[in-house]
């Protein structure tokens, strides 16, 4: 595996607010990332000092081996679709597919002319009389057909129906094992990614919480269900990320469990199940102080 | 899950250089409808409606005296004066918007203005030259067959036709970074830097106009225009174009796209 991105110590204040706090983590080649977050965490900010858009206040970014920042070198290899992507006036989505080309040498016009049926997307109306499902197609398909060897999508399908955020993934994860590249996604929506993403990095008030492949982080919890008394004994000295009750019953979340800790919940009657990556971020960004933060 | 991954895998390109300069020029003209046909449009437009009110006034004069001396008077055009302030307002929209879009696609700061400031010279350029041809059909009409007087109009002189281009172009391009140097600042430090330019401006300008004042020179500056004529103006106005270009580009480079 090469390492394309490498991130130390970042930091980027905007007067008082600290929108990353002291970032560390770095980006593989040919892997699909997802940079997961809550609003406001920070997951934009990161994109545009990775993207040369925005100046670093502290730390060191290196992109492709240099730093990013009005380095043409770099950034002809990066494509950054953002949710809030702002377009000339009276472009139409056809000016934009016509530039496309002269800015991405990798740009396939016979993928961009299949992707802009997949969406049904009107090329002759201008971009700001468009729907805010199709201005978010406009940018897919752009991220999709550019092939830059480092796409980033910022939310990229804010609006989209359920059908084309399918077609979204679909020709995405096509694309990708023909012409693997990196990409970096950044959504709410993380139960619909889950699959695609093989590494997740977690961003929380600025600070990375969870930098982990998304596969051992899948394995990381596990709930337990049952009895509360129960619950409570077999718990009893594992790191507990969350916990509900019902009257007597209790619902615990719980790190990773070897084989013999599953056979000895199973003879107690108590129920297994995995925890959903949403889950499992909503838990780490919501409590404050959980030991999970400090693990990881 | 891990995609199983069957091609290529794409690696990062170095080649191009200067061509994306040449890009960012290119995305300057793929709109041509908005930057050449809707500001000729209108151009025509203003000079139909200029015909018309010509014949109107001059249908209403009987004495050829009348005639010439209103024909006179029609030397004091500004109608083609828009079509300098649209090409302000192009390069305005083109830094809110177009430099944000092309961050997007990849480009740099540099390779954006340098490439959009090429973009304003063949405008200029092209510009000129359309507003010097019109400048001879009017001639050779005889004023539009109305004696009217709009693109040959008593402030852009009459000289050969490299004069005329460079009076057009120059004043065409002298707007366009005026646009540019505002836009930037619009696109750096939003509405509260553009309102600072503009008390800047605005002191820059009284300033100025109580330097010639309180040095007597008001009569100076008007004998310098006088003898100046528009080819001289245009030429003293390439210093400020100059003054805002070098400007843009330094305001630009530390500029960030917020959305």
């Amino acid at each position: 595996m090469t390492t394309i991105v490498q991130v130390t110590g970042l930091s980027k204040r905007f007067g008082r607010f600290t929108a990353v706090d002291d970032a560390s983590f770095s980006i593989e080649e040919n892997r699909i990332y997802g940079l997961l977050g809550r609003n406001g965490a920070g997951k934009t900010t990161i994109m545009q000092l990775l993207t040369g858009q925005d100046f670093p206040t502290e730390g060191e970014i290196s992109v492709f081996g240099n730093r990013p920042a009005e380095n043409a070198a770099v950034l002809q290899n990066v494509c950054f679709i953002k949710e809030s992507q702002r377009y000339p006036d009276d472009f139409t989505a056809k000016h934009v597919f016509e530039a496309a080309p002269w800015f991405f040498p990798n740009w396939d016009s016979e993928f961009a002319a299949r992707l802009i049926s997949d969406f049904r997307l009107p090329l002759k109306r201008r971009i700001k009389k468009l729907s805010r499902g199709q201005t978010s197609a406009v940018g897919v398909i752009v991220g999709l057909a550019s092939r830059a060897p480092l796409t980033f999508f910022d939310e990229p399908y804010l609006g989209l129906d359920a059908v084309a955020r399918q077609t979204f993934y679909d020709r995405l994860l096509e694309d990708y094992a023909e012409h693997p590249r990196t990409v970096v996604l950044s959504t709410h929506l993380i139960d619909e990614v889950a699959n695609l993403l093989e590494h997740v990095i977690v961003i929380d008030d600025g600070k990375i919480i969870i930098d982990s492949d998304a596969d051992a982080l899948r394995g990381s919890a596990t709930t337990v269900a049952g009895l509360a008394s129960a619950v409570d004994g077999f718990v009893a000295g594992r790191e507990v990320l969350h916990r509900e009750t019902i009257g007597g019953f209790a619902s615990v979340t719980v790190g990773p469990l070897d084989a013999a800790a599953r056979a000895s919940a199973a003879e107690q009657g108590l129920e297994l199940s995995p925890v959903s990556l949403q889950q499992l971020i909503v838990r780490t960004t919501t409590g404050s102080e959980s030991e999970w933060e400090d693990k990881s | 899950m891990t995609a199983i991954t069957t091609g290529s895998s794409i690696g990062p390109t170095t080649t191009l250089g200067p061509s994306r300069i040449v890009s960012v020029l290119k995305l300057q003209f793929v709109n041509r409808w908005t930057t050449v046909w809707i500001p000729l449009l209108i151009l025509g437009a203003i000079l139909v409606m200029n015909i018309a009110i010509w014949a109107l006034i001059l249908a209403n004069l009987d004495a050829s005296a009348d005639r010439a001396e209103v024909q006179e008077g029609f030397q004091y055009s500004g109608a083609s004066g828009y079509i300098f302030v649209y090409m302000l307002v192009v390069a305005v929209q083109a830094m809110n918007l177009t430099f944000p879009f092309a961050l997007g696609f990849g480009s740099t700061r540099r390779d954006y203005y340098l490439g959009s400031s090429l973009a304003f010279v063949l405008y200029s350029v092209g510009y000129g030259a359309i507003l010097t041809l019109l400048s001879y059909l009017e001639e050779w009409t005889g004023g539009w067959f109305l004696g009217g007087r709009m693109f040959t109009a008593v402030y852009f002189g009459n000289g050969p036709w490299f004069e005329r281009l460079f009076v057009f172009g120059g004043g065409v391009l002298f707007f366009f970074m005026i646009g540019v140097a505002f836009g930037t600042v619009y696109v750096r430090w939003k509405a509260r830097g553009l309102t600072a330019a503009f008390v800047l401006l605005a002191i820059l300008l009284v300033g100025a106009a109580a330097l010639v004042s309180v040095t007597n020179g008001w009569e100076a500056l008007g004998a310098w225009f006088a003898q100046a004529q528009a080819v001289g103006t245009v030429a003293a106005l390439l210093i400020p174009t100059a003054l805002f270009g070098i400007a843009g580009f330094f305001i630009l480079r530390r500029a960030t796209p917020k959305s």
